[in-house]
Order: C-alpha cells, then structure tokens, then sequence
C-alpha cells in the first residue's frame, strides 16, 4: 500500500504532481537495494522517504573457494658459512616451500616433533640451507709476513718480532679499529730468553733490553709500525714501479705516515675540547663571521663572473658559414628585425599591459620615467634576445637571472650612505633627460643662449678673474660651480648695467643742477641737497651701497685692493678699478658666503692646469672681509 | 628504541633492511638488584626477579643437620621462620659471588619461567604470577643434574659487568655449556648491550644501577677497556644518603618496613605515628628487614628524591632557598608519620654530582662523583673519539629515573665541554631504561648477522673454557 492509495481513500488530491517526476528517480534509486521488510516500511512512506530505515549490513561473503589453507611454517635448521667451525646448527622458523610440503604432506602427522626434526637433517646433512647473513661476513685484509721477509725488510730497534706480531694479531682480530688495538694493547715479552737473544741480534743496550717493562705505545707508535710493515710488505709483494695508481697512492700514505703531525693534531684537538666557554662562543661567532665574508666573496665572485660573461662576445655553436656571405647576412638582418619585433612587444605589454600597441614606439613616449625605464629594460631583453637568436642558448634563464640582478643591485642601493654616494658618485634625479649629454654641453649652452654682445662680456668677466672659457675637466662639482659662477656673472652685468644707466643719470641731473645754480646764482641749501640724496637713494638701493663702498669707506677700498693684488698676482690682467670694487661689492651682497666660497673654489679648479693655484684659504677670507664690509655697508645704509 | 619496536605496516616494511633472524635464544642479564631473563627479539624480559633469594632454614625436627633451601622470586620473599635474604651478587662488583645460588636462580628463571611446560619435564603451569601448589613459591631444582640437558635447543647470551674476571666469565660458559647443555653461548658486556639498545655503536654509556654507577666508552660495539670508570654512587648509595638524612632528621625517622605494620590511624604532617605493629611468634632476620628496608627507600626514591636540575650545583648560593620557597612533596611512612619533604629531598642526591654536598656515610667512604667518572673515562681515550662519544651520550639504569636527572647531566657535560656537541640518548620508557642492557643483549641475540659469532658447543669441548676470553673480546 503506497501513499498514493491512501490519498485515494482519504480523497486527498493527489499532490505536487508537477513536482513528481523530478521526485521519483530519487526516490526509486535506493528502492533496489531494500530487501525484504526495509522495502515495504519503504514503500510505506511512499513519495517522503521514511529517514528511519532498518538496514542490514551485509559482509562480503568469504569466498572459501579459492581460499588457501594457512601456510606452514617449519622449524628449519640452517648454518651460517661465515662461522670458523660448521658445526654449529641454529633453528629458525620458516615458510615451508612448495616441494617441502609436498614431502612432508604423507608423513604429516609424525614429522612435526622438534626431536625428528633435529634428527633429519643429520641424515642429509648437504640440504641443510646457508644463513642469508653470511655474506655480510667480511674481513679486512691485513699484510702477512714469514720469518724471513721480517729478517730481511722489517727489522726495526724499536721492535721485536714477537711484538710485531702481537700488534698484527690485534688488527686482524679486532678489524683495525685503531682506538680499539690501542685499547688492548698490553703486551708483555713472554720469554725474558726471547728477549735477551733479540737484544743480541739487534746489538742493541742490553740493559734495557733486560728489563722486560713494556713500553707504553701511543696510538700512533702502532700506526706507524704496522703502516711501515704494510708499505713494506705491499713493496714486496709488488715492486713500486708495477704498482696501480690506487695501490701506488696507497703505498705513498703509509710509507710517509707522520706520527709527529699526527701528535700534534691530537694536541690541538686536545685544546679546542678544554676550551672556556667563552672562548668557545668567540670561536662560533668567528667562524660565522668567516662563512658570512666566504659567503660574500663567493657572491661578488659569481656577479663578477656573470659581468665577464656579458662583456664577453656570446659564442656561437652553430655553424655560421651560412651568415657568411651577402646573402646569407641579409636573411640574417631579417631574421634579427622580426626577432626584435616579437620580443619588443611582448614585455611592454607584459610591463604595462593597458598600454596601446603604438606606444612600443620609442618616440612615443619620452615623459613617464617608469614607462621609459621599462622600455628600456625591455630593449635591453630584446637585445638579448639577439644574442640568444644567434647563440642559441640559455634563453630561459635570461629574465629570471636579471631580475634577480636588479633586486639585488636595489638591495646595494639601499644600502650606500651618505659618504659612500660621493665616492661612487652616485646621484638622484627627479627627471633625466634622454640620451647621454656631456657636461661641458651644459655650459655651454649657457652661453649659447646668450646674445652675442652678453656673450662677449661674460667671456671678458671670465677672462678678468683668469677662468678659461671652456673647462678642462668638467667634474660634477666643477661643473655646478661654473653654473654658479656664470649665473652669478649673468647677474653681475645686469647690474652693472643698471648701475651704468644710473651713474649717467645721477651724472646728468648734476649737469642739469650746475646749469640751473648757474642760471638761478643763489646758494643751495644744505636741507635740498639732503633730499636730492635721499631720492638717490630710494631710485636704487644698490647703486647707493656701491657709491658709498666707493666714495665713504677707506677701509672696505684697503680690503678691497689686497683682494685685487691677489688677483693681479694670479695673472697680469688689467682691469679697472672700480669695475674690480663694484664686482667685489656687488657679488658679495647677492650672495651669501658660501656662495662665495664656492665660486672661488671653482674659480681654484678651473685654474688647476695653470698650476698657478691661489690658497683657497687666503680667498676664502678676503670673501668672508668682503662680506662683512658689506654687512656694515648696509647697515651705514640704514642709518 | 621505541620507533624500532614499533612494528609497520607490511607494506613499508623494509624487509632488506631488518636483520633478524631469530633462533629462539635466551637472554640473561644478572644484576645486583635484579636479575632478567627473557627470549630474544622481545622487547622487556619475561622475568625479572630480584637477585636477593631466600634461604629457609629446614626445620625438620629429626635432621640433626640444618640445611637450607633456597627459594626465589620476590613473591615468596615474606617474614617466615628461619628465613635469610641473600644476594648471589657482589654489592661492590656487580659481579656473581656466590655461584652455586647463581647457577640455581638462574636455572629457575631460564627453565622453569621461561619453559614451563617442555614436554621432558612434569608439567607444571607456574607462570610468575601464579602461586604453586605449596604456596612456598618456587622451589629451587634440586634434580637439575637428572635432566637431560634442559636447554639443548636454546642459545644464550649472557651479559656481564665490564670489570668482569676472566674466572667467572669461564665458569658461566662452563654452567652454560656442562650444565644447561647450550648449543651456542655468548657474553656481552652491559654498557655494550645498553649502547645497542639505544641504536647506537659507538657511545658514551652512563649505567646508573643499583649498586654501582660505571662509565664506559663503546667504540664500534666494543668496549674501551682503559675507559671503565665505576663507583659506587647508585641506588644503594643513595639509599645510604637517604637514612643519614633521616637520621638528622628532627624527629629522627623510624624506618619501620611495611610488613611490621598491623594497622595504622592517619596523622597530621610531623605528629607522632599511631600504628600498632606486627608481632611474629619468630625471629626476623635482619637480612630480611634490610631488604624491606630497602623497598621502602625505594618507594621514598621514586616518589620524593628529586635531583637539583641546574645550571650551577645545589649548594650554590640562593639555589637552596628558592627551592625552600617552592611546594614540596609529602611521605607517609608505613607506620603514617608523614613530612613534607622540601629541600632534603634535592640535597640527597646532590652527592652524584658534588663531593663535598656527600652526606657523611656512616663507613666515611667517599664516592666518585658523576662528572669525575665521565671526565675521567673520557681522558682515557682518544682525543679523535671523544666529540663522537659527547654526541652519543647514553643513559640507563633504574637510578637514572630520577627526576631531573638527565638535565642535571646535561648541564654538567655543558660546563664540562663548552661549544661541542652534546646529545643524551635516556630512553623514555622506564623499562627501557631498567631493562637497557638486557634489550640490547635481545636485539643482538636476534640478529641475523649474530650468528657468526656464537661460541658453539663444538668449539667449547676443542677450545675449553678458554675460550670465551678469546672470542668475546
């Protein structure tokens, strides 16, 4: 009875029916699965699955069929061939073989106590099986001697025989593991007769020959003995000349074996064990200091190595007989054009990808910097893209290797300080301008752009304080002081001539003053010439200063002249007086001291080549004299 | 250890890589306090019985002489008449004294605990926990020598103290071999076995057990013999250390063992025990009430004693107050006297590092001191070993269990070899560290590669008893 039929007799409209068929495979699916009772509570809840379902866990049955019995294990006996005596038989436990529990299968019942089973393999002893261990036995190989051979190469006053051969013994017995041998080593002359006729075949002090103490070895007393006696026995075996590389290396290592050096290496490990504890943290913080600076070289080396491997031509592995002729180099032109294309493209947009295809231009573009420097750095790739195109090679790693160039080069930058900048002469810029320029270009298109009159008179100013008109070596710093210089200069004629055009007028107005006293005849008072000089003042502040460093102040003219020797010093350059005052007064109040400071100093470098260098010193207080003389000269001004 | 033992999945098994072989050999490891018995290739040993035995006086009243019968395991190791403890081990050596006891405990563990029921024998299913029949737990094999030879089938590896004579390591391959009819036989030494338990062939191996405390350099599963340092700062001496504290104690400590206790009423810490004791219609021996005694201090050991952790010794200024200011641990008596224990509890075992913070032993005997055996083991030998061996730093014996033991160690071996490289191998189980050698001697009896080495049968009867000193080395 589904829930369909109940809704039949309850009258219940049959619901969702749209939603059915979407229903039903859902619910259908795990229908097949249900057995028995589960189905019809299944079937119960009809269309609403009923959550609650007992559900009988079924196993995977076993499939006895091909189910096989359990394996046998026999207690089998076995002997290990790595053993000096065979008789020994150990039992283990092992999976029967086929063949075995074949045999064993008739006598099944009988074969199973431990007593026949130990009692079987005595009777074919030849089936009883090797350990797999066995092989792992190996011995190592130490020389032997005969009686003769000793007599013969390896006599040594320092040891017997007997003794020698206790020493080999050890080794042999304990697989020369050094620190062992000279564990155990104790050795005690057994016989004092023995002893007593060795001493007398040695001939040596038989006294100590006596006495039969043993001798306290050190570890390396046994290793120099036995590797004498190995190198010895390895000679005679096999003379030195027919030995391998390997054999004649191995020879060589323990014929020279050094029990000195190796003593004093112990020592020092000796004393780097019984350290202090704070000699031990210096020591590590040495240590590490030494990996940081390897670390270092190693990074500067392998920049050095990529910069030689730039400088270098890249080399070719192709055949380029094909470039070679005219034809050949044409396609080769082509090839390299289109190259460039592709590549020139490709990082722009990769770069700036919002970028139009028509700024890849180089002309496009010349404002935005990071623009620039991308495009830049995007032809540099290009370029290597060239080389790649002809040497074939490494294309791949190309833009990883710059990258990390570039950060790294970053990471340098951040780095300089302040004084480091001014060795390298490093600069920051707002703004480049394109292209390379030259320094002394700057200049001269200072000069340029001037006219040709201005141009004649800053040249003649140069002259006058003996700088030549074009700079011999045009560092940074001399080139900024040149500007200065010429800026200041600029500055200087205007004013000259402003003051030129006020002399004539002061000169005028005199002229026009005289007239009218003659033509009025009376006497002028003192209160109108007071004025006439206050309205002098007021047309030009700077005229006023200069009139009154000229006509009022003896000192600042002293001063002024002990300049004007010094310069006439520098060369026999003639020039007028009260040009030299009015450019001394003038220059000083426009500009501060420094500014003055740095004007002579260029003024001293630009004059290098003439070897005739005025003390800086000497300058430098005739600039600050200047500048306080023209302090007061304002302040007279002000009164 | 623990990651050996742990077995993989057959999958990843690495089947090339494990190397046992197993030939059902049996592993005895002899100490003072205890003796281990077990199959190789298991992991603890089946049976542990104390090395004390008991000799029960006959009392058969028409004997007119008295014999004694010697009983084994510590569960018949109760106040009875007539009833001595002894021990078939040297206190001071660790070595077999009293072999005629040793050939019978060991017999009694070897065959009856480990092989109840061979089918040559009555069968008689007495596993260790299991009371026998006469409730005299068990008897010693007098009919040994009536057996036919009862372990003809089983190999067995012995272990034995570094310092061990060349005498007794003769007389062991001869009771092996004469009386237990091995067909192979091998001794190894402890600090070998406990440096192969940690998975290691070359080693540092500090052994702090009960009676003695020794420091042995392995090198490549050798021992260094010039290197065995031993003293007799173990459990036995800190025991020493513990009844001379008690002894100063105020009050005075009563050492009262728990089998003389009939009942007891709880009391407050330092009031005076109200406990009614135990009154025997015989004598007990004091051997027996020493070996009570003894359990006692060892429950005291486990659960108080505690070593100064470091960095600096106990007795350095200010150390003892901090350790004053902090909580202590209680100890309540058998009789129910109980005291806190605060700073008594490190200063004890200070003497294991410190000479002078030694409590006076009533015998005025000084003991080497910890750091003393390692420096001194270590001078001994090559310079080219010793950052190796600092590496290989292995602790065992139940003494070690101590807490704060291994740092206390660490720190010493810190101040003693600034800037090396030190690393302790203490195995965290304390059965691991008990039962270290004995492990050891079962990884090495199991191994596929050992059976090259066994002393067999045949090469005993060719060679003689001589010829364990020659092939054990």
């Amino acid at each position: 009875m589904a829930s369909h039929d109940i809704r039949d007799v309850l009258n219940l409209p049959a619901e969702g029916t749209g939603l059915r068929p979407t229903k039903k495979p859902k619910t259908s699916a795990p229908r097949p699965n249900l057995k028995g009772l589960a189905r019809e509570v299944q079937s119960l809840g009809g269309d609403n699955p009923i959550a609650i379902v007992p559900e009988i866990s079924t196993f995977k049955k076993r499939r006895f069929g091909s189910r096989k019995p359990a394996a046998r294990w026999e207690l089998s006996p076995f002997r290990n061939s790595a053993r000096s005596d065979q008789s020994l038989q150990l039992r283990h436990w092992k999976k029967e073989t086929e063949d075995q529990s074949r045999a064993t299968s008739q006598p099944q019942s009988d074969g199973q106590t431990p007593g026949e089973n130990s009692t079987e393999p005595a009777k074919k002893t030849d089936a009883v099986d090797d350990s797999n261990f066995a092989k792992f036995n190996v011995q190592v190989d130490v020389p032997q001697y005969s009686e003769d051979q000793y007599n013969s190469n390896l006599v040594n006053d320092d040891w017997t025989k007997d003794e020698t051969d206790y020493l080999f013994g050890l080794a042999r017995d304990f697989d020369l593991r050094w620190p062992l041998i000279w564990d155990r080593y104790d050795y005690a002359p057994q016989l004092l007769g023995n002893v007593k006729e060795e001493s007398d075949v040695d001939g040596t002090d038989s006294n100590t020959a006596m006495i039969p103490a043993p001798k306290p070895r050190t570890l390396e007393d046994l290793k120099k003995r036995y590797y004498e006696v190995a190198a010895k026995m390895m000679a005679v075996q096999k003379p030195v000349q027919y030995m391998t590389q390997a054999e004649f290396s191995l020879h060589e290592t323990m014929a020279n074996f050094n029990p000195v050096s190796e003593l004093q290496r112990k020592k020092f490990a000796q004393d780097a064990l019984s350290r202090s504890t704070d000699e031990a943290r210096e020591e590590e913080q040495l240590l590490i200091e030494v990996r940081r600076i390897v670390a270092r070289q190693q990074k500067l080396n392998q920049e050095r190595q990529d910069l030689y491997r730039r400088l270098d031509f890249p080399p070719t592995e192709q055949d380029i007989t094909s470039f070679k002729s005219s034809a050949g180099l044409s396609t080769l032109l082509q090839n390299l054009a289109t190259a460039d294309r592709s590549k020139k493209r490709k990082p722009i947009l990769d770069t700036n990808g919002a970028n139009t295809p028509g700024s890849a231009q180089p002309s496009a573009q010349p404002n935005s910097t990071p623009v620039s420097e991308s495009r830049r750095e995007s032809i540099a790739a290009s370029t290597g893209g060239h080389r790649d195109s002809i040497g074939g090679g490494e294309r791949p790693e190309r833009p990883t290797k710059k990258g990390s160039q570039q950060q790294q080069q970053q990471q340098e930058r951040k780095k300089l300080t302040e004084q480091e900048e001014q060795i390298y002469g490093v600069s920051h810029h707002d703004r480049l301008p394109s292209g390379p320029t030259f320094r002394y270009e700057r200049i001269n298109k200072i000069l340029t752009t001037k006219s040709n009159a201005q141009h004649q008179r800053i040249t003649n100013t140069l002259a006058e304080l003996d700088i030549p008109g074009r700079l011999n070596m045009p560092t940074r710093s001399v080139v900024e002081g040149m500007e200065k210089l010429l800026g200041s200069i600029g500055i200087l004629l205007e004013i000259r001539k402003l003051n030129d055009k006020i002399e004539a007028e002061i000169r005028l107005e005199q002229a026009k003053k005289a007239e009218r006293k003659k033509a009025a005849g009376t006497a002028a008072s003192g209160s109108e010439e007071a004025n006439t000089s206050a309205e002098i003042s007021s047309e030009s502040a700077s005229a006023n200063t200069n009139e009154a460093a000229h006509t009022t102040n003896g000192e600042n003219t002293g001063s002024i002249s002990a300049e004007k020797e010094s310069n006439s010093e520098d060369g026999p350059t003639s020039k007028p007086t009260t040009n030299s005052t009015i450019n001394g007064g003038e220059r000083h109040e426009l500009t501060n001291g420094n500014d003055a400071a740095d004007i002579e100093q260029a003024k001293a470098e630009s004059g290098e080549d003439n070897n005739i260098r005025p003390t800086s010193s000497g300058h430098k207080r005739s600039a600050s004299v200047l500048s306080g003389v023209s302090d007061k000269s304002t302040k007279r001004l002000k009164k | 250890m623990a990651a050996q033992q742990q077995p993989l999945p057959n999958s990843q098994a690495p089947l090339d890589v494990y190397g046992g072989d197993e030939v059902s050999a049996l592993v005895l490891d002899a100490g003072y306090c205890h003796t281990r018995a077990g199959f190789a290739g298991e992991d603890v040993p089946k049976s542990v019985l104390p090395s004390s035995y008991g000799s029960l006086k006959n009392s058969d009243p028409d004997s007119t002489t008295t014999t004694y019968r010697d009983i084994f395991g510590d569960e018949c190791l109760y106040p009875r008449d007539g009833f001595e403890v002894k021990n078939y081990m040297s206190r001071s050596e660790s070595v077999v004294e009293d072999w005629d006891a040793a050939t019978k405990i060991w017999e009694h563990m070897l065959i009856k605990r480990l092989q109840p029921d061979r089918e040559t024998r009555p069968v008689i299913k007495n596993g260790p926990s299991e009371p026998t029949a006469d409730g005299e737990g068990d008897v010693a094999m007098e009919d040994a020598e009536s057996q036919e030879k009862p372990l003809a089938e089983n190999p067995l590896l012995m272990t034995e103290a570094p310092w061990n004579t060349g005498k007794a390591r003769e007389k062991a391959i001869e009771i092996a071999m004469e009386n237990w009819g091995c067909p192979a036989f091998w001794m190894s030494r402890t600090p070998v076995c406990a440096a192969f338990a940690a998975g290691k062939a070359s080693a540092l191996v500090i052994d702090v057990g009960g009676a003695n405390t020794s420091v042995t350099a392995i090198h490549d599963g050798m021992i260094l013999k010039r290197s065995i340092q031993k003293s007799p700062v173990g459990g036995l001496w800190l025991s020493q250390q513990i009844r001379t504290m008690w002894d100063n104690n105020d009050p005075k400590v009563n050492v009262i063992p728990y089998f003389m206790i009939e009942n007891k009423t709880p009391v407050d810490a330092g009031a005076p025990a109200q406990a009614r004791l135990r009154h025997f219609p015989f004598e007990i021996t004091q051997s027996y009430r020493a070996y009570e005694e003894e359990r006692l201090l060892t429950e005291f050991k486990e659960s108080v004693v505690e070593v100064w952790k470091g960095p600096g010794r106990y007795l350095n200024p200010g150390n003892e107050e901090l350790v004053k200011s902090q909580p202590g641990r209680v100890f309540e008596m058998p009789n129910g006297w109980n005291q806190m224990w605060r700073e008594q509890r490190y200063r004890v075992s200070e003497g294991m590092w410190d000479e002078n913070a030694a409590l006076p032993n009533p015998d005025g005997s000084k003991a080497q001191t910890i750091p003393e055996l390692i420096k001194a083991c270590l001078g001994a030998v090559d310079v080219d070993l010793r950052p190796n061996l600092l590496g290989n730093v292995v602790v065992t014996g139940g003494t070690s269990l101590l807490n704060g033991f291994n740092d206390r160690l660490n720190n010493e071996l810190m101040a003693m070899h600034p800037g090396m490289k030190i690393k302790l191998h203490a195995a965290g189980l304390s059965t691991e560290r008990r039962f270290g050698a004995w492990i050891g001697g079962s990884i090495l009896a199991s191994l596929g590669t050992f059976h090259q080495m066994w002393i067999s049968r045949k090469e005993y009867e060719e060679n003689g008893v001589g010829i364990v000193e020659k092939r054990c080395k």
